[in-house]
């Protein structure tokens, strides 16, 4: 074993997932480690531009035709506006297919870079177990940096439901549904284990929790009763994983000044290009400044209010830090951002655990949910006076957030990352919370 | 266009004078002037061919900056700490139309402003003068940002901001930089370089939650600048120059994290050091390198079960 660990990292190819990881390996890296980021050639340069080394998985399988997202955008708007059970067959069942797909093809060129690698653990923040990382010959940890309910327990609502917890019928239909309409791409998925020598998993599960560690983003604000508790032994929640970015000044807004609020639907929803406009119309007569992530659509704007300001790409984390209220996609990242700032999150989900968040943000006091599909004039600008005016809610945000940082969950992660890679001794972290 | 609560446009330099006082500035440069020198009126306006009046003007300009002093009988003087290789641009104040200028490039890059406007609209808008107008608008012609349409209409030309035009830039630049470098002739102000070099490193030593991005944005267009005009051939300078105060509009650059900006930073150090010690082939190698780091490849989009999408041709949905 040589002094210097090596830790590969496995995100999923978004950005939610991919930017706590880089939190997480900044704070191996203070500790000598060394991080590398095994990704999606789609990936490239997200991790070596915060220095680290990148090895890309080989797209394999047909090209991605030209007009793939423009495609996929117009298949699935309207389901975005569908209630999460009606999502369930519409989107969800087709995304596993897609992400079963993802977890074949990668398989053999994952073993062949892993034997090359020869890291000391693997930190897999995916939402598919991939058996060469089981067969990798080194720990391998993983990290849930969705919703809570990503790992079940019968007193938690269903992940992707948007449930509340106590809501037993909708648990039973949602559960129903679910476990139909994704049962052909989890016995695919079971079939695949099976052939390379895993264990299959229970119905609707496509990633089994770490036999080394587990780390869990969801910081205790929004943390549900279990009726099965977490082993604290393999269990860690990390109070949100948030990482820094250079300071944002926020622009010169020609249109006067007012609170501040931050508004990004993650790349997808800005691809939704129709919301946004009806939304912008609203923010014209709100007495506030509005910054607003459009992604590469800039171009599909035109008079924009003044008290508006677009933008392609924000360093979110320190936009959140000077905001007065977030709304956004309901995206686990996003949300613990706001958290971590002590920002009022607005939720409107478009799908997968930003319905859960959305509720869960209701339940906590720690934000507000609206539908994007049935939002009027009206109610959004009652909604964003209404959460600028909870002072109630503000200051609940404000402990949580000195909380939070107080815990520092890169650190954290850090720490049990490096005992479980047998390398404990490095670990100078203070010690956090365990689940449990 | 909705006519709001905009401050009219205050009183500002006016550009022939700004223009003067960066004359002089390279003039003092240029002969070696020490700090505290005097700058005689008459001697100036023969240099620069123009009248005593503008040139009284500009001196003032510079006084009220602090890089030049008045004495009722001696009058002015470089002030004592005038530092020879200093950024000249960055102290005086833009002028009237300048100013109004980069307040319509600023509103058009967020799409408050419609791809055509008319002199009409930005008077009402800014609170300006119509003289002002067509200066400012003349201005940003000059670097091709707007073409005069039929009446009094002026139309945008496609900015800089998308994906594919931050793609196309860095092409464009690999292309020419380093050839500005190696082709014969090229020439390093070595007195810009120097203060350029304390900038970079006094950048450097800023901790990560004070290392500030529009800082890097003016020492990086400044580095850059810098090569562009040390070209001997003047077609390739005028060129760069051209597109790097392109660059500057808002939205033309991707923005990088703490880590990539100092990585950067270090780059153009390493360059710098090259140029320094006449090794021009190697600073040409190691900027190619630079520009092929700087390039941002980051996906437009991501989502679970779907490719990484680079780049966007069309509005979806429609």
């Amino acid at each position: 074993m040589s002094d210097t660990p090596t830790i590969a990292f496995f995100p999923e190819a978004s950005f939610g997932a991919a930017l706590n990881c880089v939190g997480i390996a900044r704070a191996l890296k203070e500790r000598g480690a060394r991080p590398v980021f095994i990704c999606h050639a789609g990936f490239t340069g997200i991790f070596a531009d915060y220095g680290f080394q990148e090895y890309h998985l080989p797209v394999s399988g047909a090209a991605v035709p030209e007009d793939y997202w423009q495609d996929f955008i117009r298949r699935h708007l309207p389901h975005f506006d569908l209630d999460p059970i009606d999502q369930i067959e519409t989107y969800v069942a087709p995304t596993w297919e897609a992400i079963v797909d993802t977890a074949v093809q990668a398989e053999a060129p994952l073993r062949a870079l892993l034997n090359r690698l020869r890291p000391d653990a693997v930190v897999l923040d995916n939402v598919v177990m991939f058996p060469a990382i089981a067969r990798a010959g080194c720990p391998w940890i993983r990290v849930i940096s969705c919703a809570e309910t990503e790992l079940p327990d019968p007193d938690l609502p269903p992940y992707l439901s948007g449930l509340a917890a106590g809501d037993v019928a909708g648990r039973g239909a949602f559960l129903d549904r679910y476990e139909r309409a994704v049962g052909p791409a989890h016995a695919r998925y079971n079939a695949f284990r099976a052939e390379q020598g895993l264990a299959p998993l229970d119905e609707g599960l496509f990633l089994e929790p770490s036999p080394y560690h587990n780390l869990l983003l969801a910081p205790s604000i929004l943390r549900h009763d279990r009726a099965l508790p977490l082993d604290p032994a393999r269990f860690t929640f990390l109070e949100g994983c948030v990482r820094q970015e250079a300071p944002y000044e926020v622009p010169d807004f020609p249109g006067g000044g007012g609170p501040l609020i931050y508004v990004s639907f993650g790349s997808l929803g800005a691809m939704d290009v129709t919301l946004i406009e009806r939304m912008l119309a609203v923010f014209a007569t709100f007495p506030a400044r509005f910054l607003v992530n459009v992604g590469g659509f800039r171009d599909a704007y035109r008079a924009v209010p003044d008290n508006v300001h677009l933008d392609a790409w924000f360093p979110q984390p320190s936009v959140v830090a000077k905001a007065d209220l977030f709304v956004h996609h309901g995206g686990n990242n996003s949300f613990c951002e706001a958290l971590f700032h002590g920002v009022p999150s607005l939720i409107m989900p478009y799908c997968w655990d930003g319905h859960d968040n959305a509720r869960r943000a209701g339940e906590t006091g720690t934000g507000r949910f609206l539908g994007r599909a049935d939002w009027t004039p009206g109610s959004l600008t009652a909604t964003l006076h209404g959460m600028l005016d909870d002072r109630a809610m503000r200051d609940r945000l404000a402990a949580n957030a000195r909380r939070m940082a107080d815990a520092s969950g890169v650190d954290l992660a850090a720490t049990r990352i490096l005992d479980a890679a047998g390398f404990g001794g490095t670990s100078r972290a203070g010690e956090g919370r365990q689940a449990g | 266009m909705t006519p709001r609560d905009e401050k009219p446009v205050t009183r500002r330099p006016r550009q022939n004078h700004l223009e003067l006082a960066r004359r002089i500035l390279d003039l003092a440069r240029d002969r070696g002037l020490e700090p505290g020198a005097h700058l005689p009126e008459q001697l100036i306006a023969t240099q620069c061919n123009v009248s005593r009046t503008p040139v009284r003007a500009a001196l003032k300009l510079l006084a009220d900056q602090g890089l030049a002093v008045h004495e009722a009988d001696a009058g002015y003087r470089l002030s004592r700490d005038f530092v020879p290789g200093a950024s000249f641009a960055e102290p005086l104040p833009d002028a009237e139309e300048g100013a109004l200028a980069q307040r319509i490039i600023r509103d058009r890059a967020a799409r408050r402003l419609d791809e055509t406007i008319t002199v009409g609209e930005v008077m009402r808008r800014y609170g300006a003068e119509r003289r002002t107008v067509l200066k400012a608008l003349g201005t940003l012609a000059e670097d091709g940002l707007v073409t005069r349409a039929p009446g009094q209409s002026w139309v945008f030309a496609t900015l800089p901001d998308s994906p594919e035009s931050q793609a196309d830039s860095f092409e464009y630049r690999l292309l020419l930089e380093p050839a500005a470098l190696t082709a014969p002739g090229f020439r390093l102000d070595e007195d810009r370089a120097a203060a350029l070099r304390r900038n970079m490193v006094a950048f450097l030593a800023e901790p990560d939650d004070r290392l500030d991005p529009r800082a890097f944005q003016r020492l990086d267009s400044e580095f850059h600048t810098l090569i562009a005009k040390g070209a001997a051939n003047r077609f390739v300078a005028e060129a760069l120059i051209a597109h790097h105060r392109l660059r500057e509009l808002p939205g033309a650059t991707a923005r990088g994290n703490v880590v990539r900006l100092r990585q950067a930073m270090q780059e153009h150090l390493g360059i710098l050091d090259h140029l320094e010690s006449g090794q021009l082939a190697v600073a040409a190698d190691l900027l190619s390198v630079h520009l092929r780091l700087s390039r941002s490849q980051r996906p437009q989009a991501a989502n679970r079960g779907a490719p990484p999408l680079f780049g966007m041709t069309g509005r979806p949905g429609r």
